[in-house]
């Protein structure tokens, strides 16, 4: 009995049921009545709601007309599969074709931008390294340039400065005692220039001044030079150029840095001595750069003046590399990078040079 | 594909022929009502012989396909229906189809009623509500709707038994359902 009001109750949800429209071959079968009961049910649930089928069934059990329906049936089915397939096929093709077009050009444009990136970075690559490399031929390239072209006095400006520069690290009268032997380009230059110079800047005061003492005393001569080198520094400021102010900053500073450095330890005798054997053209280029190095160091880029010193530091020169690694501890120092600075302070007192003395004590000072 | 594709409801063809600009699914979905649109047709053909079938055919495809890219379609067989009425009634003009207020209630109530199938709770309440429904009808349309739907009698038996026409029949319950769907609604 429950049973049977379930079903009852099934029953009744039926009406609402949704059924399919009657398929090609169902609809001659109805009209023919060869279909089974539940089927037969079926078809006529969903006739009661569904016009199209109704009248369809209608129209076709009208005269002459079910003769007509089988050829037009198969004919207008013929005709959709035709109009529809080969634009779909064609339609997928083109779809196809835009997406391989799309990939094509996606891959040129990455092509184009990994060689421009690449290349920008070949570029900035060389230009890093070259920046690097010429700053001592930048400095002395124009030294010897000058020197050995002018002798105008408005030119001789520059060849004293680095002459001055020369004089100024080592002591000068090995200065002057090396001349001769030394190798061509610079050291002639020296030679010349002071001689040429000297009657427009009142030179030979400073170089008798610097011939004489460092027989009998190294120092004085450095006084003597910073009197002598004041009235230069106005000579110098007006005859340059614009563009060669950064050797008349280095200058100026690489002056006050000696001062410091003699004050602080008189290592000042013995680094000359160190330095007179090794007169070469490269000696001379590492100690430009590490006065550049200084310049850049005094002016607060330290950052600069410590890549520069990392440079200068790996240079043959052992002298130069450790007053580089010295001078790199300060910076480390002064930027407040302790670990560094002690590392670096502990490298130069490894290396046991003339330097040792003084990283030792700023070690135990910090 | 084709294949899978025929398996498809008529909501999910329009779906994709809508969306995806699926030519093949609306191919589908054509094919699928052509032979009822043939034998819809053929009455109205016999009508004027000067019309040919190769005119008529592609004209009222164009339309059906220019209709399920624009107009919202919830059944397709009413939908068809109405484009070859409108078709013939009206030649140059192309009227929107738009579902008539009791199809709308019919298919309310269908969609309720599959919502329903798994869940006996709201299956019961629907059941209560038909019957309540049912109660309501006339006393005649109320015993077409038991004989066809609980008794399963067909057509024929129906229109045997009042003395009258299938169509008749199927018109009474058509009615009838129609008012239950819109008790049921509202």
């Amino acid at each position: 009995m429950p049973n049977n009001i379930h079903n009852e109750n099934e029953k009744l949800l039926k009406i609402f049921a949704g059924i399919r429209c009657l398929n090609k071959d169902q609809l001659p079968r109805y009209l023919e009545g060869r279909l089974t009961d539940v089927e037969k049910h079926l078809v006529e649930q969903h006739l009661v709601d569904c016009d199209l089928c109704a009248e369809a069934l209608l129209a076709l059990q009208q005269e002459g007309l079910m003769e007509q329906y089988p050829s037009l049936s198969t004919g207008i089915q013929q005709y959709i599969r035709d109009s529809i397939k080969p634009v779909s096929q064609v339609h997928k093709m083109e779809h196809y074709a835009r997406k391989v077009k799309q990939r094509e050009s996606m891959l040129i444009y990455f092509w184009l931008a990994a060689f421009v990136v690449g290349g920008g970075a070949l570029l900035f690559g060389i230009s890093q390294y070259s920046g690097r490399k010429p700053a001592a031929a930048r400095t002395a390239v124009p030294v010897v340039a000058a020197s050995v072209a002018s002798p105008a006095p408005a030119p001789a400006a520059v060849p004293v400065d680095s002459t001055q520069l020369q004089l100024s690290h080592k002591p000068p009268a090995l200065a002057a005692a090396t001349n001769p032997g030394t190798p061509p380009p610079v050291v002639p230059a020296v030679k010349k220039d002071t001689v040429k110079a000297a009657p427009v800047v009142k030179k030979p005061v400073v170089d008798s001044a610097a011939k004489k003492p460092p027989v009998a005393a190294p120092k004085p001569p450095d006084s003597s030079k910073k009197a002598a080198d004041k009235p230069k520094d106005n000579p110098e400021t007006a005859a340059k150029p614009a563009a060669k102010d950064t050797p008349a900053a280095q200058i100026a500073k690489n002056k006050e840095k000696e001062n410091e450095k003699k004050t602080d330890n008189d290592n000042k005798p013995k680094t000359g001595a160190n330095a007179a054997p090794a007169t070469s053209g490269k000696v001379d280029t590492d100690e430009y750069l590490y006065k550049a190095a200084m310049v850049y160091q005094q002016h607060g880029d330290l950052d600069e003046a410590i890549s520069r010193y990392k440079h200068l530091s790996g240079t043959s020169n052992s002298r130069v590399s450790e007053m580089a690694r010295y001078q790199m501890a300060v910076c480390y120092r002064s930027k407040g990078q302790m670990g560094k600075a002690k590392r670096m302070f502990k490298e130069v007192v490894r290396m046991d040079g003339t330097m040792k003395q003084a990283a030792q004590q700023a070690l135990d000072n910090m | 594909m084709y294949q899978q594709l025929s398996n498809l409801s008529d909501r999910e063809l329009i779906s994709r022929a809508r969306k995806l600009k699926d030519r093949e699914a609306e191919g589908v979905l054509l094919e699928r009502y052509s032979h009822l649109m043939v034998a819809v047709c053929l009455p109205y053909l016999k009508k004027n012989p000067g019309t040919g079938a190769q005119t008529v055919f592609p004209q009222l495809l164009q339309r059906l396909s220019n209709g399920l890219k624009v107009q919202s379609i919830q059944k397709a067989n009413e939908w068809v229906h109405q484009t070859i009425k409108t078709y013939f009634a009206q030649p140059e003009k192309q009227v929107p189809y738009y579902p008539s207020r009791e199809s709308r209630d019919r298919l309310h109530t269908e969609n309720r009623v599959e919502k329903a199938a798994n869940n006996t709770i709201e299956k019961q309440a629907l059941i209560a509500q038909v019957k309540t429904a049912i109660a309501k009808l006339g006393n005649d349309d109320r015993y077409l709707m038991e004989q066809f739907y609980l008794e399963n009698k067909t057509f024929a038996d129906l229109a045997a038994q009042k003395g009258t026409t299938v169509d008749k029949i199927r018109n009474q319950l058509k009615k009838a359902k129609s008012r239950l769907a819109t008790q049921l609604t509202n």
